[in-house]
């Protein structure tokens, strides 16, 4: 507790930091890394990222999302997984309480309704705006056609289209994105090297998510081979999904409502029209046959000439 | 009113219109669950877009403008064309071209700063996906290359059997015809000797001059012996492998008239003769390291 306080005050500058963190970290084997890379960072109160994910889901949760959820715990390695939320906590106070209490920045929440739909709400706590998602084309880790692999904990390259500066809320939604889905510098379980990329991308209106393996030939750690940048492969880990923007809020869970989706439709609404369509089935097929018995009286067909040429 | 347009809007859906703009997309979700997400073509309902208020939030977020690259880690990749969502290789070419392309900035990036960002190759951690699940996945693509090899030899050895059948065909007729155009040259040529009056006494009276040379012997397969009512068919090779094959039940269906047409072989069901000494076909086959207690 006492070292968080220290830490929380940032007046230490960076290499001090450093020296004094390496050999209480055994996991990390890189002995001469540290001391190599020298951070100048001339102001004493540097820029750090303390982000905290808090990542829960609500109950009733589908075996497919839950998976999801796992596989995006093994991602982030500044995320704390917590229980489950009863469905009537999911309502704003209780979430926001829940996420200060365990002294998190942001929350990734994923709510299943009818064990069938999953919505992602993304938010920046204690005030900060949300953005609630409809996930769809869900595709976990666990698939054997996903063959990549990396460190567990290293921090990912992100990769955003061009079309997030287009329009003010997707460069809300990029800025979120970057401080949830980026893992912070000297994150304590962090490993280093780089070797996976996401991607965010919008296409029609959804943002697509994909993780990478990044595979290239190299000898050293800190040069690729002369032709090896073109040499490299991408390997996909997975998981897989895409986002659909519902609504963004000013506050955390809740607040004034910035942005509403047109082209949203829930879909309880596309179940619900699926099934109207079908339910006229019969009545459709009795009306037709009305119309053909109708048509057939009006316009009585001439006598055949030939109708009675077989008969005996 | 807004339920109304969606009602339009799906009825269209089967209609294929040719303006695009009017053209209600139809998003077919990859996953398992047959989510549908149909877009409006308009905003039927009046949105809410706070302009002001986005970008007043954004400012409060946001990080402060002089943070290090290093900490952010982002790339933005120009997408250059429009990608269709349907067209599944498509969309995935252009997220992996991304990819692709963010990376190499990086690594650009990392190198002109000095900072290693390779994994060597002695660097063993923990990974995120587990060592028994890639021994899975390993075991999954050795399948599929090992069926496609398969495949492969099956093929070639199907057509390498018809190229065969082909060139014995064709062997045999050009035998038949060798073995033909001598005994007519000889036969010839005994007949230029009767012609120039070579008398003597020993005529030969050679075996072919019958005009009978041509006939199957009625003594159909040399080994068979007496009591073998099959006719010699009964030891013919490979009814164990007539499974599937193109006359695979004529083949058998022979066998057994052969056998036991008209009531079938009472008795001499098994005889020690040459022939099955040397039989061995229906003995134990290979793979001797196999278990023979197990129940097969």
């Amino acid at each position: 507790m006492g070292k968080k306080r220290k830490h929380s005050e940032a007046e230490v500058t960076a290499p001090v930091k450093n020296d004094e963190g390496a050999p209480q970290r055994p996991e990390r084997t890189l002995l001469g890394w540290k001391d190599k890379v020298e951070e100048k960072e001339s102001d004493s109160t540097a820029f750090r990222n303390k982000e905290k994910v808090l990542v829960t889901c609500s109950r009733r949760i589908n075996y497919r999302y839950r998976h999801l959820m796992m596989n995006v715990v093994s991602l982030l390695p500044h995320c704390k997984k917590d229980n489950k939320v009863e469905s009537k906590e999911s309502k704003g106070a209780t979430l926001n309480e829940l996420v200060e209490l365990k002294g998190c920045s942001s929350c990734l929440f994923f709510e299943c309704r009818k064990q069938k739909d999953l919505y992602l709400w993304m938010a920046k706590c204690p005030n900060g705006p949300s953005v609630k998602f409809l996930v769809n084309a869900v595709h976990t880790m666990e698939e054997l056609k996903l063959t990549g692999n990396h460190l567990q904990g290293s921090r990912p390259l992100l990769t955003f289209s061009t079309n997030f500066d287009k329009d003010p809320h997707w460069k809300l939604l990029k800025e979120m994105i970057m401080q949830i889905f980026g893992t912070p510098k000297d994150q304590r379980k962090s490993k280093p090297y780089h070797d996976h990329v996401f991607v965010f991308s919008i296409v029609d209106d959804h943002i697509w998510f994909r993780n990478y393996q990044i595979s290239v030939p190299h000898n050293e750690a800190d040069k690729v081979d002369r032709g090896g940048l073109d040499k490299m492969t991408l390997v996909e880990v997975g998981p897989r999904f895409c986002l659909n923007p519902i609504k963004i809020f000013g506050g955390s869970f809740g607040g004034q409502t910035l942005y509403e989706n047109p082209f949203y439709v829930s879909p309880n609404q596309i179940r619900a029209l699926e099934k109207k369509q079908k339910a006229g089935k019969y009545a459709k097929k009795v009306k037709a046959k009305k119309r053909r018995k109708m048509h057939e009286i009006s316009n009585p067909m001439e006598p055949d000439e030939f109708a009675d040429m077989w008969k005996e | 009113m807004g339920i109304l347009n969606k009602e339009l809007v799906l009825s269209n859906k089967d209609t294929m219109n040719d303006d695009g703009e009017e053209n209600p997309d139809v998003e077919v979700s990859e996953s398992e669950s047959e989510d549908e997400d149909v877009k409006l073509t308009e905003r039927s309902k009046t949105s809410v877009y706070n302009r002001d208020g986005l970008l007043d939030k954004l400012g409060d977020i946001s990080w402060p403008k002089n943070v290090e690259w290093r900490h952010k880690l982002s790339l933005d990749i120009n997408q250059e064309q429009e990608v269709d969502v349907n067209d599944d290789l498509a969309r995935e070419l252009a997220f992996y071209t991304q990819a692709l392309e963010g990376t190499r900035q990086a690594f650009v990036k990392f190198q002109s700063m000095q900072l290693p960002f390779l994994r060597p190759s002695d660097y063993y951690a923990e990974m995120v996906k587990t060592d028994s699940h890639m021994v899975k996945v390993k075991g999954r693509l050795l399948a599929e290359k090992r069926k496609i090899e398969e495949a492969e030899e099956r093929r070639k050895a199907r057509e390498s059997k018809k190229i065969a059948k082909e060139v014995q065909a064709q062997k045999i007729k050009e035998r038949a015809k060798q073995k033909k155009e001598e005994i007519e040259s000889v036969k010839k040529w005994r007949q230029q000797r009767q012609q120039n009056g070579f008398e003597k006494d020993g005529e030969m009276g050679l075996a072919f001059e019958d005009g009978k040379t041509f006939e199957k012997s009625t003594k159909k397969r040399p080994g068979v012996g007496p009591a073998d009512r099959s006719g010699g068919k009964a030891n013919q090779g490979g009814w164990k492998g007539k499974k599937g094959g193109a006359d695979g039940k004529k083949k058998s269906r022979d066998f057994k008239d052969s056998k036991f047409g008209f009531g079938g072989r009472k008795g001499l069901k098994k005889q020690n003769t040459a022939e099955t000494t040397n039989d061995t076909r229906n003995f134990n086959k290979g793979n001797f390291s196999e278990n023979k207690k197990r129940k097969r």
